[in-house]
């Protein structure tokens, strides 16, 4: 039985949030998880905007379900988004600017990528110092089917001039205050790759509105970032788009930076392409186990590059031993990789993780600090203990 | 008294479940003489948690005050030093790690930690 005074106290939160533009969590009574429709089990890192991290363990399969994927938002999602009534505008750097519907957007012949999307601050909780930003651990990151037409084939129907070396993206965010609109740009050469797309689907389902319905752009290999969600124009520009999230935003130090350092603008570059990096999904951190016979499980992807090889190391770093690499393989998808060990006694273990790529890129040990946390890819680890 | 209450109650009030049992699940700023000032000047536009999650030193502090100041956070010149040294206090390098909720989807399935 409710109280009078939870009762009151249920009304005033009610009259206030009234006031919110955007909608509000909810929760299950007598639960702290927080209810957020088709995102099942993810570690909440915030609600507004909302960034959803997916927990190691489900990067078991080579899709991640869509239930399961992460969520990063800059800003507040559309709060209204009708698709009869989208439109996508292509001008700038153009002889024939146009705008496209839905339904002439769907008429585009479709392509598919199979890519893992990562966020360039996952592992930012691991730096040290810490750096200000969202405090991802390992979970930033997930891969998809995405489809939709090729972004030069867009492009070609505007056709582009000449001058046009960079494209922009705007998306329908939602932006409070004074806060810069979330807009970047990519190199005209990523734009028209054929791989590069305004994708309408993901994991052959139209896209949830938290990925970007009803379209996004999908830049095979890069940063989450690049992959502007809720799109609704396209710009062609002469030079790289000047804005926030072009500069200062998604830069990193040209030369390695101490911890702590402050680095100039003028010495910092874009971030784009992912780095090589791999993750142990099984057994978990802190994990008890009554077998010492183990199967070690993880995902390894490189951006661009491919995985060539990933190596497990059951003591600490000390040694090293090849993982099976799985067959489910696309040109800008992780591997599942898999390394059956026994463990020769009872006791405490470390157990490290270590991809290498087709450029010779390998992990670091400890992840490289810079000032916004960006591309750690530092060799992931658990402890676990063998009855 | 309490059913004599009810009666007098909006209906639409009551049809809001899922507000009433929120408030005390939103994660409030650490109590202090800025508690009040920062939440409303950080809460209009993103929630405690982004807040909640930092450990920042306060030289980092100090530019994110700033930032967001620029970006529309208001917070009167005179509280500035004050919203700074609170955030660095409650939120600075040496605080106890941070740890998140799990969301669950609208099947109402219980979120695990």
């Amino acid at each position: 039985m409710i109280s009078r005074r939870k009762f009151l106290q249920g009304v005033s939160a009610a009259t206030l949030a009234g006031s919110f533009a955007h909608p509000l969590p909810t929760w299950p009574a007598d639960d702290t998880s927080l209810t957020i429709p088709g995102k099942e089990e993810l570690i909440v890192r915030s609600y507004r905007f909302l960034d959803l991290e997916t927990p190691v363990e489900y990067f078991n399969s080579w899709l991640t379900p869509s239930n399961h994927f992460f969520v990063r938002n800059h800003m507040h999602e559309p709060s209204t988004l009708d698709p009869a009534e989208w439109k996508l505008s292509i001008g700038g750097e153009v002889d024939r600017p146009y705008t496209l519907t839905l339904a002439e957007l769907s008429k585009i012949e479709k392509h598919s990528v199979v890519n893992t999307l990562e966020c360039a601050g996952n592992g930012r909780a691991y730096h040290s110092p810490k750096v200000p930003g969202v405090q991802w651990q390992k979970g930033a990151v997930g891969t998809a089917r995405f489809s939709g037409p090729r972004l030069r084939a867009v492009l070609e129907r505007a056709g582009v001039k000449p001058t046009g070396k960079h494209v922009m993206f705007r998306g329908l965010d939602e932006v409070p205050g004074k806060v810069p609109p979330f807009i970047r740009s990519i190199p005209i050469e990523k734009a028209t790759d054929a791989d590069t797309l305004v994708a309408t689907h993901m994991n052959n389902a139209v896209l949830a509105k938290h990925h970007g319905f009803p379209a996004r752009a999908l830049v095979s290999g890069w940063i989450g970032a690049a992959s502007c969600k809720w799109l609704t124009e396209i710009k062609v520009l002469e030079r790289e788009f000047e804005g926030n999230f072009m500069s200062p935003g998604y830069r990193m130090p040209n030369q390695p930076a101490k911890p702590g350092e402050t680095v100039k603008p003028e010495d910092t570059h874009p971030v784009t392409g992912l780095n090589v990096k791999s993750l142990i999904s099984s057994p978990s951190d802190s994990a008890i186990l009554n077998s010492r016979t183990l199967n070690i499980q993880g995902v390894a992807w490189a951006g661009e590059a491919d995985i060539v090889r990933v190596e497990v190391s059951a003591d600490g770093g000390a040694s090293w031993q090849d993982a099976q690499l799985a067959a489910d393989r696309a040109r800008y998808a992780w591997r599942l990789w898999n390394f059956k060990w026994k463990a020769p006694n009872s006791g405490d273990f470390v157990i490290a993780a270590r991809a290498t790529d087709s450029q010779g890129r390998t992990q670091p040990s400890a992840p490289v600090w810079n000032p916004s946390g960006y591309l750690n890819n530092s060799i992931d680890q658990v402890r676990i203990h063998v009855a | 008294m309490w059913h004599k209450f009810l009666t007098i109650v909006p209906v639409s009030l009551l049809l809001i479940p899922c507000l009433w049992t929120q408030s005390t699940h939103i994660p409030e700023l650490p109590s202090g003489p800025m508690q009040a000032k920062a939440t409303t000047a950080c809460t209009e536009c993103h929630e405690t948690r982004i807040i909640l999650q930092q450990r920042l030193s306060k030289a980092a502090w100090t530019k994110e005050v700033d930032k967001m100041v620029k970006w529309g956070a208001v917070v009167d010149p005179q509280d500035r030093d004050t919203l700074i040294d609170y955030l660095s206090a409650n939120f600075g390098v040496d605080q106890k790690e941070y740890v998140a909720d799990r969301s669950t989807s609208a099947s109402g399935k219980r979120g695990t930690k």
